[in-house]
């Protein structure tokens, strides 16, 4: 066999060929679609992280302040003659 | 299925997915890692499905790429190796007894070891038995089966890659014969009661030979290749290939190329060293060509600090392989150790090799590529959106942004390609070379990595890394929109290649050529798609069809698959068939067309085809490439330098990812802040590397050790550097105005802008597999550096005396400002809290605070006792006089507790220093502000209680001045004249036994003055602030202030403005019908009426010197009785004694004497404040007029005046009766002028008329009087000049 190449049954072959690329059509359709969902997913993680994190940037800032509040109520109940006009 | 996909798909587009984080880090998430299409994901077993009989090519392929496989796990395996030896204990003496256990044990440890080097030697043996073999089998000249094909090709390589690495690395790694020669001492311990031992001694001293041999790979696979002597032609073809693939450089990424560049100079010695004629390869590849090649390359890299050097490598082969070392002319190449320096750095004719390494000689170019490829593939990015937005596009149109964004994408890994194999190159010139100026005491190391870089080679390398990571991680976010793009495109490619070009081929040139349209219509078969056209509408197909019939060319429709790589495989085996006409000795290149039997332009078209064939499995691999490309992971790993050095691990210094993060932080450059969070991907990618392809758990714990350590100080510095951003942009933002203009360098008091806030939204920083949020830990911190700040202020102002509060008022309006501006990017505690809780203020019922006591201690033990006041400029100064006071030293602190830079705390400190000399209105100005009105009626408290104290105190001490003093005086005669009468009253006071008693009185009387002058001031700066609180809510509150102080309505009845306008806002908000939220308003006109009262109510404060006045007057009262005898008789009685102002009296004419006599020469001792003290009190007690008719001075004075005017009058001996005594006179003069001021003042606050109506209410408050009889100007009376 001096060269290469040489289907043996080209015809064949060449359904098959046809055949192949539309199936792998669908499947390269199916695929992207599930890579899309999963990309999806990540990046919904990751907003959904964001925003999470500026919600607890502001319960922190509101805790710190109940918590001062909190020291000052207590403070003042605890002399309640101070207050006694 | 109910839902179809694209329209599910679709509607997850409406969410909203917007984010504030800005894109500072690399790609982290990557969506697949699976093996990708250019390692067929199914191991090429649908290539037989083309029926090309190529099975004994691909089971071979297979079998090569799965050595491969093992082999790089062999080669990590090896890399990752650390001695055991150092770790192994010793026993001591007392144990000999059990050193046959100890070896026992060493050996099973060791043991273990030295089997994965025993499977290494015999993986190397069948390697490269496998690797010959399957070159034997398909370079025969008379071929029986089809191949090899040409990954095939790369298989070989790639094999032979690993074979080479993992030689050279067994060559480099001295620990292994070192660890081997321990264990086989243990060894011929241990087997000595073993039975059969012979086997395993072979089988050891073979595994010597192999570990202490040098190139034992290699000269084993060269007696298997040339087993049989037909090798030859393929190494010749590997050459070619690689020569070709190198010098074209289009298809190739950077791992392939190093792969090739690595290979070459193997393969070149390989093949000269054969038996048959070695020029013959010369025939085919020029020689200059792979010198060409191995000049530009002189050092490759192999592992992250492992490179290699053709020259070298040629030169130590020459050994080994006698009949190469014949070839003198690739011997003479120099080795990157032997280029003289000057051709290494600066030969500026020629080629450099300095020049071609640094990446600073590049980076202008790099920086100007990244930023039009990035501008570029956004705006393909946006025509592709914009085509997917629009339905039923035009097709060309959609070919064309297709085609466009295929192309961005291509562009874009031949650059990620370009920078990172640049990086790659620049690590191993550095390994290649270390530093030359390095003290000996550096380790290998330090030498290559630490003091290798120039500070500008670092910023460059952190510029390149950043390059790469942007880009990479632009290219990775729009993976799944450009996939179908991409497919499309391809699939196009390759339709237009075997359903147009192949065709025309076919038509003409071929036509007489049976094999060769064979072949291509072979082609056309396995890869042709005719029927891609079938779920398009007639029409459409019609329409398009138009242009089509004219250029007679197939039209064929889009489909967005892409070619497998089988296809893909088979496409490129099929062309090398065409051109190489399946001769492997064929003279010439790959596509060489030296005896062809294709014309030139087929030629031409093929070879482009058969190229871009090979990039199109990458771009199928899209996020597999950019994984690869932007992998950056190899610069932490030091491995055979740690070997070599001999220690556990470098200190973080020495580290090159945080080297690059430090130099961010350290260079003055703030552009490069935004890219300093990318070194951390340098960590995240090693880390990887760590787990996935070294696959070693502790390399990944050093990593993770080293992470953490390192992310905290850089957090610790990047907050420092922040706050102290912030702190002197707020210091220079309150530099005065007039200064800057004036100072001749005002620059250097300007702040260059940094921009930091991009670094204050990183909520997510993604490191090691972790989300971090930067943002709130640079919060945390922030609000501890500002509690800190505050504390050391305080500290420091407790350290010095009263007059630092403007200096420190001061310093916490920059503080402030600062918070302001950072409050803006950043959410902060607020100021006014932090300032209450290190002020320890925070408490409803506590009305003290760190600060007031502080200022009250401050005047309890230093202020008081030691200052002086002068009358005529208001102001307090510390006296000469007095003991200076013991003071912890002042605390030092960094720039940044001050105002940030050196310059700008020189700045501020200048304006500081101008008020620490004293204390005055300014001063007072500072106290009022700090204190506010929560602490302020405190301290005013504590001073009034600390007068009341001083009489309490001051009662038993004046009751003995009394006792000494005569029963009774009379006037003071005229006929003793001035000397007469101070003898007289010499005689009078009779207190000589009693100086003490004296001095401690005229104190307390000094003190309580200074009280009450204090309070004065406190009274001015008050009313300044509060006409000022009047002057902004009079026109809401409706009030005109009227005549004598008083305030008037501005009109009769109803309400103030601000209460009707809000009112009448909100009924005109709520009658119109769109409104919201009614509510609101009323709320909003409720809240008015409650500011109103407010501010009302606050309006009419009263005086704090009355109040401070009317309770000394209350606190004198019990005293009365004791200090002024009322006269029985009713008539002012001339002769008492006991009355206080006789005893003021002579208190001032003793101190009046002592100053007179040391007037010139210092200045006085207790200042004007005793004036205030006893003129106030002898006011108070209703003796002003008695003090002012028999005061012992004034009597002298009086006295003078008639001796002087009777001197005039007879017109001789003048000055002769008042000589000696001007001094005293002129004292005296003096005194009476202030005592006169003092009354005026006092007559003008507190007029002891209404002295029962300016009484203190129950709750404390004083009563406001409103009219004042004589207000004469206190400052009429001040002393005129000359006087």
């Amino acid at each position: 066999m001096a060269r290469a190449g040489g289907i043996t049954n080209a015809v064949n072959v060449g359904i098959a060929v046809q055949a192949d690329w539309e199936n792998r059509e669908f499947i390269s359709h199916i695929s992207l679609n599930v890579r899309r969902l999963f990309d999806f997913l990540v990046q919904f993680e990751a907003t959904t992280k964001s925003k999470l994190a500026s919600l607890n940037e502001k319960l922190d800032v509101l805790e710190r302040r109940l918590e001062l509040l909190e020291v000052q109520v207590g403070n003042a109940s605890a002399n309640p003659s101070l207050f006694a006009t | 299925m109910a839902v179809p996909v694209e329209e599910a798909i679709a509607a997850l587009s409406t969410f909203s997915l917007e984010d504030e984080q800005p894109e500072v880090q690399g790609p982290g998430v990557w969506v697949s890692t699976e093996r990708g299409a250019t390692e067929s994901p199914i191991e090429y077993c649908d290539v037989a499905a083309y029926r090309l009989s190529l099975s004994e090519d691909t089971k071979a392929l297979n079998q090569l790429s799965s050595l491969t496989q093992e082999g790089k796990e062999m080669a990590s395996v090896l890399y990752t190796y650390r001695s055991c030896v150092k770790a192994l204990p010793q026993l001591p003496d007392s144990m000999k007894q059990s050193q046959a256990d100890l070896y026992l044990e060493t050996y099973q440890v060791l043991d273990l070891e030295m089997s994965r080097l025993r499977e290494i030697q015999r993986w190397q043996a069948s390697a490269s038995s496998k690797l010959a073999t399957d070159m034997q089998r398909f370079s025969r000249p008379e071929r029986r089966i089809n191949g090899p094909t040409i990954s095939h090709l790369w298989s070989m390589l790639k094999l032979f890659d690993v074979l080479v690495q993992l030689d050279h690395l067994k060559n480099a790694k001295a620990s292994i014969p070192n660890d081997f020669s321990w264990y086989k001492r243990t060894f011929t311990q241990v087997s000595g009661q073993w039975q059969d031992t012979d086997s395993m001694r072979e089988e050891l001293d073979d595994l010597q030979i192999f570990l202490s041999t040098r190139w034992a790979i290699l000269l084993n696979l060269h007696v298997e290749m040339f087993r049989v002597n037909n090798v030859e032609d393929i190494l010749q073809v590997l050459i070619v290939f690689a020569v070709e693939s190198l010098e074209l450089d289009f298809a190739l990424l950077f791992p392939e190329r190093h792969i090739l560049l690595r290979v070459l100079p193997v393969l070149v010695v390989l093949v000269t060293s054969s038996e048959k004629d070695s020029e013959s390869l010369y025939k085919r590849v020029k020689i200059n060509r792979l010198i060409n090649i191995f000049k530009n390359e002189a050092v490759i890299p192999a592992f992250p600090d492992l490179h290699l050097s053709p020259a070298a490598i040629m030169k130590e082969l020459s050994t080994y392989f006698p009949k190469f070392s014949s070839q003198t002319r690739l011997l003479t190449l120099a080795a990157p150790h032997e280029l003289p320096p000057r051709e290494a750095q600066e030969y500026p004719l020629n080629y450099t090799y300095q020049r071609h390494y640094l990446i600073v000689n590049h980076i202008g170019a790099v920086r100007a590529e990244h930023d039009d490829f990035t501008i570029r593939f956004a705006s393909a990015m946006n025509q592709l959106l914009l085509l997917k937005s629009t339905d039923g596009s035009d097709v060309d149109w959609s070919k064309e942004v297709k085609g466009n964004m295929y192309d961005m994408i291509v562009e874009g890994f031949q650059l990620l390609s370009r920078w990172t194999a640049r990086i790659w190159e620049q690590c191993a010139w550095k390994f290649s070379r270390p530093c030359k100026d390095a003290s000996p005491s550096f380790s290998d190391y330090e030498k290559v990595v630490r003091y290798n870089y120039s500070a500008e080679e670092r910023k460059a390398l952190v510029e390149l890394v950043s390059c790469i990571k942007s880009v990479g991680s632009m290219m990775q976010r729009c993976d799944t929109l450009v996939a179908d793009a991409l497919w499309e495109t391809i699939h196009a490619e390759v339709q237009d290649f075997v359903q147009n070009t192949l065709a025309s081929m076919l038509r003409t040139t071929f036509r007489k050529k049976k094999d060769l349209s064979r072949i291509l219509s072979d082609m056309r078969t396995l890869s042709a798609d005719w029927m891609a056209n079938t779920n398009k509408s007639e029409s459409e197909l019609q329409s398009s069809q138009h242009g089509g019939e004219e250029s007679k060319a197939n039209i064929f429709y889009p489909r967005a698959v892409a070619p497998t790589a089988a296809q893909v495989h088979c496409l490129q085996f099929l062309i090398y068939e065409v051109v190489s006409g399946g001769n492997l000795r064929r003279p010439g290149g790959l596509f060489g067309n030296s005896g062809s039997e294709v014309p030139v332009n087929d030629l031409k078209q093929l070879e482009t085809f058969f190229y871009k064939l090979g990039f199109f499995l990458h771009i199928l691999d899209y996020s597999v490439t950019v994984a690869t490309l932007t992998d950056l992971g190899f610069l932490w790993f030091r491995e055979f330098y740690l070997e070599s050095s001999r220690v556990i691990q470098f200190p973080i210094e020495c580290s090159l990812p945080w080297m690059l993060v430090d130099c961010v932080l350290e260079s003055p450059n703030s552009g490069l802040l935004e890219s300093v969070l990318m070194p951390f991907d340098i960590y995240n990618d090693s880390a990887q590397q760590a787990l996935v392809l070294l696959k070693q758990r502790f390399l990944y714990d050093e990593i993770e050790a080293e992470v953490d350590h390192c992310f905290d100080i850089f957090v610790a510095r990047l907050c420092e550097t922040i706050f102290t951003y912030y702190k002197s942009w707020a210091a220079s933002e309150l530099l005065d105005p007039t200064f800057l203009f004036a100072s001749e360098n005002a620059e250097k008091y300007a702040v260059q802008p940094m921009r930091l806030n991009m670094l204050l939204k990183m909520t997510r920083v993604k490191l090691l597999g972790r989300m971090i949020n930067l943002r709130s830990l640079i919060t945390e911190r922030i609000n501890k550096i500002f509690r800190e700040n505050i504390e050391f202020l305080f500290d420091r102002f407790e350290c010095q005396d009263l007059c630092a509060i403007v200096e420190l008022e001061k310093l916490l309006d920059v503080l402030k400002h600062s918070h302001e501006l950072l409050s803006i990017d950043l959410s902060v505690d607020s100021f006014s809290l932090m300032l209450n809780e290190m002020q320890e203020n925070i408490s409803l019922v506590s009305f003290s605070s760190r600060l007031a006591s502080q200022i009250w201690s401050e005047m309890q033990s230093d202020f008081l006792p030691n200052f002086i006041l002068c009358n005529t400029t208001q102001r307090f100064i510390r006296s000469s006089k007095t003991v200076p006071v013991q003071k912890p030293s002042i605390p030092s602190a960094k720039p940044s507790f001050y105002c940030g830079t050196q310059d700008l705390n020189s700045a501020h400190q200048s304006f500081a220093r101008l008020h620490s000399g004293f204390f005055g209105i300014p001063h007072m100005f500072s106290i009022v502000r700090l204190l506010g009105s929560r602490s302020l009626p405190w301290l005013i408290r504590a001073l009034l209680d600390h007068i009341s104290n001083k009489i309490t105190l001051l009662e038993p001490m004046i009751t003995g001045l009394q006792e000494s003093m005569p029963k009774s005086i009379g006037l003071l005669p005229f006929d003793g004249g001035v000397t007469g009468c101070v003898r007289l009253v010499k005689e009078h006071l009779n207190w000589e036994t009693k100086l003490e008693l004296k001095a401690e009185v005229l104190h307390g009387i000094k003190e309580i003055g200074s009280v009450l002058y204090w309070m004065g001031l406190l009274d001015i700066v008050l009313r300044e602030t509060d006409t000022m609180n009047f002057m902004q809510t009079a026109p809401w509150l409706g009030l005109l202030p009227g005549a004598d102080g008083q305030i008037l309505p501005s009109q009769d009845g109803g309400d103030s403005p601000v209460v009707s306008l809000f009112k009448s806002t909100a009924a005109a908000m709520v009658s119109y019908p769109g409104c919201p939220s009614p509510a609101s308003f009323h709320i909003m006109s409720k809240q008015a009426e409650a500011a109103d009262l407010l501010y009302k109510a606050n309006l009419n404060t009263g005086s704090v010197l009355e109040y401070a006045l009317a309770f000394t007057s209350a606190a004198l009262d019990k005293y009365c009785s004791k200090w002024s005898a009322a006269p029985k008789t009713g008539f002012i009685d001339i002769t008492i004694s006991k009355d206080f102002y006789r005893i003021y009296s002579g208190l001032q004419i003793g101190y009046l004497e002592e100053s007179a006599q040391v007037q010139s020469s210092s200045p006085e001792r207790l200042g004007d404040s005793v004036a205030w003290g006893g003129c106030t009190i002898i006011y108070l007690l209703g003796q002003q007029l008695h003090f002012e008719l028999f005061d012992f001075s004034y009597q002298i004075l009086n006295i003078a005046e008639v001796e002087a005017a009777s001197v005039v009058q007879t017109q001789k001996n003048s000055h002769f009766a008042v000589q000696g005594w001007e001094a005293l006179l002129e004292a005296t003069k003096k005194a009476r002028r202030l005592n006169n001021h003092v009354f005026s003042m006092l007559k003008a606050r507190c007029p002891l008329e209404e002295k029962t109506a300016c009484a203190i209410k129950q709750s404390g408050a004083p009563l406001h009087r409103i009219r004042f009889e004589n207000t004469v100007s206190a400052f009429e009376t001040l002393p005129q000049k000359g006087a």
